[in-house]
């Protein structure tokens, strides 16, 4: 697939403390590429460093064959993290200063502001001024805005955050649109279940570092194993000691079992003991969600499977 | 540069579709002219409505000399009547008349220059200091009558002037003010007000920019556009926005100001003392005074996310274009004196006190011009490089103002 922006070994530091260790990781053309992260684990810094906004200490950040100051920044569509508009302006005239600042024609920038402003249900907006809209309305303005000139790269940080279910749907299925129409999109996120669902490829970090970086399926498969959770009066002790379990979490009479990661479910299910008390039983896979977690609270998963790290 | 422009454009355009600068715009010389002319309304108002009629008895022919004298002086509002009553007979007709006075013109006043006269009951408190205008046509028919040589009237007639001795070419000079100061004060003057009239609209504006880079942050709009343009193409077009908006500023007021002032003093040929060689100078500084103040500004405001919890740092710096008002009482009483010349080498001060100097001093001091507008330039560019350090980070720090340790460190990076 065709490479767009790929970040090798970056490095920054604030003062005296290492912000980024050795970030290194590509963005394909027409893929969703998502940046994730607990709050602090360096996503925007990362980011800021790829738009130039900020210069990082080490590596390097090449955008097709472009380096660092060389970038054809018009190429490229940001929406920041701390992000806004002017108050006492219109709609349509600052999307179209975005634009000029892209060096984008402004007639095609008014007709694709018209549509966009439509598909993201704000048609007729286009002349109300930006302290009339909502914050929801806000946060569509300002995506159309990093989106008007065709960029062929899309950089999004936290597009999600502040969005309600219904925007966050209609923010999913135009990301969706542009990836399948060719634009390379890197976003930062740490709402895991939305990323889950439309993600290519992940990148998650934690404290500066690479953590785990792969094909969302890939990802899955190698770490998202099989969960078992039991509804029932059970003892942790009687729990563990079923084959290919891991490890129990229990909460009362909720047990969670992650369970081995080659093991077959028939098999396994089959060998369950007899004597448990089973109210309720559903088997899963261990979500994105459930891997963000345990990286932001520190605990390794792939330590505490204990397989991952021998391969 | 070129996205510096646009963003200047921006900005401008921003500004000018923006309610409160269009009244502001247009309310400013609206205030100024109502401070123009209503106190004149009001005093003509008062004056007219209740002039005093003078009764003149004459019987020495100065009857004329009085009358063009009180037609020539604004201040004394008179109606001159000739009257051939004795003070006796009017006496009853003062009363009567309240705002009235009988003056007596004859031989006696001639010899020994006593002028006798009355008022009625309701005369304005200024009257005898108006009479005293008719002094200098009784001194003349004195003279006249006198029998003197027209050399000896003529020396008579001129009051004493006193001459400073070092000044050998102010004795070809016929003017009598003091050394120093310009014989024709709209000669200077007028483009030095125009002068002085652009700085103050660039310096207000130039103040809107630490508006807009406070807003800047306080919107968080900066990301965004930084995502486009470089930090300083960011800062110069707001320089460059907010310079058109004061030069826009200062054309609508003087579309106001020049009619207006051309119409209320017509005796004085304003356009002509206005375009000349020396309103370039006063603009060039006026400019060079917006871009020192423009930059300090702009660096100020990203540093500042809220205005109203601004430090007392950032509030001294933004008193800084008013400090030139210390100085105007030194630099007035003596525009060549060494507070004129100190003010004029502040960079902080020199675009006004120069102005100042400019449009009072005759012989323009050329070596204090060129030594305080070098300091000028030089610290306009390092004026800017500073802003443009302190805006870089200042720009994009989010939920806090920059204390001055902090901005003295990036100045520092």
């Amino acid at each position: 697939m065709e490479q767009v922006l790929s970040v090798k070994q970056l490095q920054k530091s604030f003062k005296d403390t290492q912000v980024l260790h050795d970030i290194t990781f590509d963005v394909h053309k027409g893929e969703i590429m998502a940046v994730l992260g607990p709050n602090g684990a360096g996503k925007s810094t990362t980011i800021r460093n790829i738009m130039g906004i900020m210069y990082p200490d080490g590596g390097e950040v090449v955008f097709h064959n472009h380096h660092g100051d060389t970038i054809p920044r018009h190429k490229i569509g940001y929406l920041p993290e701390e992000r806004g508009l002017y108050k006492n302006v219109k709609v349509m005239d600052i999307l179209l200063y975005f634009a000029e600042l892209k060096d984008y024609p402004l007639d095609r920038a008014k007709e694709r502001a018209l549509d966009y402003l439509k598909r993201f249900d704000l048609e007729g907006k286009e002349n109300v001024s930006v302290e009339e809209l909502s914050k929801g309305m806000g946060q569509k303005v300002q995506f159309i805005g990093s989106i008007i000139h065709e960029p062929e790269l899309l950089i999004l940080d936290e597009p999600f955050s502040g969005l309600d279910p219904v925007s966050q749907d209609v923010f999913k299925r135009e990301i969706k649109k542009l990836a399948d129409n060719g634009t390379a999109i890197l976003l930062s996120s740490h709402q895991m279940n939305l990323v889950e669902e439309m993600c290519d490829r992940l990148f998650l970090m934690n404290k500066g570092q690479q953590v785990i970086y792969g094909a969302m399926k890939d990802v899955k498969a190698e770490y998202a194993n099989f969960k078992c959770t039991i509804y029932g009066d059970n003892d942790v002790a009687t729990l563990e000691a079923i084959q290919d379990v891991t490890r129990v979490e229990q909460d009362g009479s909720t047990s969670v079992l992650y369970l081995d990661r080659d093991v077959t479910l028939p098999g396994w299910l089959s060998n369950i003991p007899g004597d448990l008390d089973v109210q309720e039983i559903f088997v899963d896979r261990i979500s994105l969600h459930e891997i963000f977690v345990d990286v932001a609270l520190g605990r390794s998963i792939a330590a505490k499977e204990g397989v991952l790290d021998a391969e | 540069m070129r996205n510096s422009f646009k963003v200047g454009k921006w900005e401008l355009k921003r500004n000018l579709k923006s309610k409160s600068f269009l009244i502001s715009l247009f309310l400013t010389p609206l205030i100024f002219i109502f401070f123009a002319t209503v106190p004149s309304l009001l005093m003509s108002d008062d004056e007219g409505s209740d002039a005093t009629t003078v009764y003149v008895n004459d019987s020495i022919g100065a009857y004329s000399l009085v009358e063009s004298v009180v037609n020539q002086q604004d201040f004394l509002n008179w109606n001159v009547t000739e009257t051939d009553d004795s003070l006796e007979d009017v006496r009853g007709t003062l009363q009567e008349e309240g705002n009235a006075a009988f003056v007596a013109l004859n031989e006696a006043t001639l010899e020994n220059g006593v002028v006798n006269y009355a008022t009625g009951s309701d005369i304005g408190g200024n009257f005898p200091a108006q009479i005293q205008a008719l002094e200098q046509p009784i001194k003349q028919l004195q003279i006249q009558q006198a029998d003197l040589t027209e050399e000896q009237a003529n020396l008579v007639a001129t009051p004493v002037q006193f001459q400073m001795a070092d000044q050998p070419s102010s004795s070809d000079v016929t003017s009598n003010s003091p050394a120093g100061f310009a014989e024709d004060p709209f000669k200077n003057g007028i483009p030095a007000m125009f002068g002085g009239i652009v700085l103050f609209s660039i310096v207000i504006t130039g103040m809107m920019i630490f508006q807009s880079a406070s807003q800047e942050k306080k919107e968080k709009v900066a990301e965004i556009i930084l995502s486009s343009v470089t930090p300083a193409e960011l800062m110069q077009g707001k320089i460059i926005g907010y310079f058109g908006l004061g030069l826009f500023q200062v054309t609508v007021w003087m579309v106001f100001i020049i009619p207006l002032s051309v119409y209320l003093v017509d005796d004085i040929p304003i356009i002509d003392y206005l375009l000349t060689p020396q309103l370039l100078l006063f603009v060039l500084i006026a400019i060079l005074g917006y871009l020192l103040f423009a930059s300090l500004f702009v660096g100020l405001g990203a540093t500042l996310e809220d205005a109203n919890s601004s430090s007392n740092f950032q509030g001294m710096v933004m008193m800084l274009p008013f400090l030139p008002v210390v100085l105007i009482g030194p630099v007035l009483s003596d525009p060549t004196g060494l507070a004129a010349q100190v003010g004029t080498y502040i960079p902080f001060t020199s675009p006004a006190i120069l102005m100042m100097r400019l449009a009072i001093i005759d012989e323009w001091p050329w070596m204090d011009i060129i030594i305080g507008l070098a300091i000028l330039i030089v610290s306009i560019w390092v004026c800017m490089k500073l802003a443009g350090k302190i805006f870089k980070i200042g720009i994009l720090i989010y939920g806090k103002n920059a204390t001055p340790q902090e901005i003295l460190k990036w100045l520092r990076a």
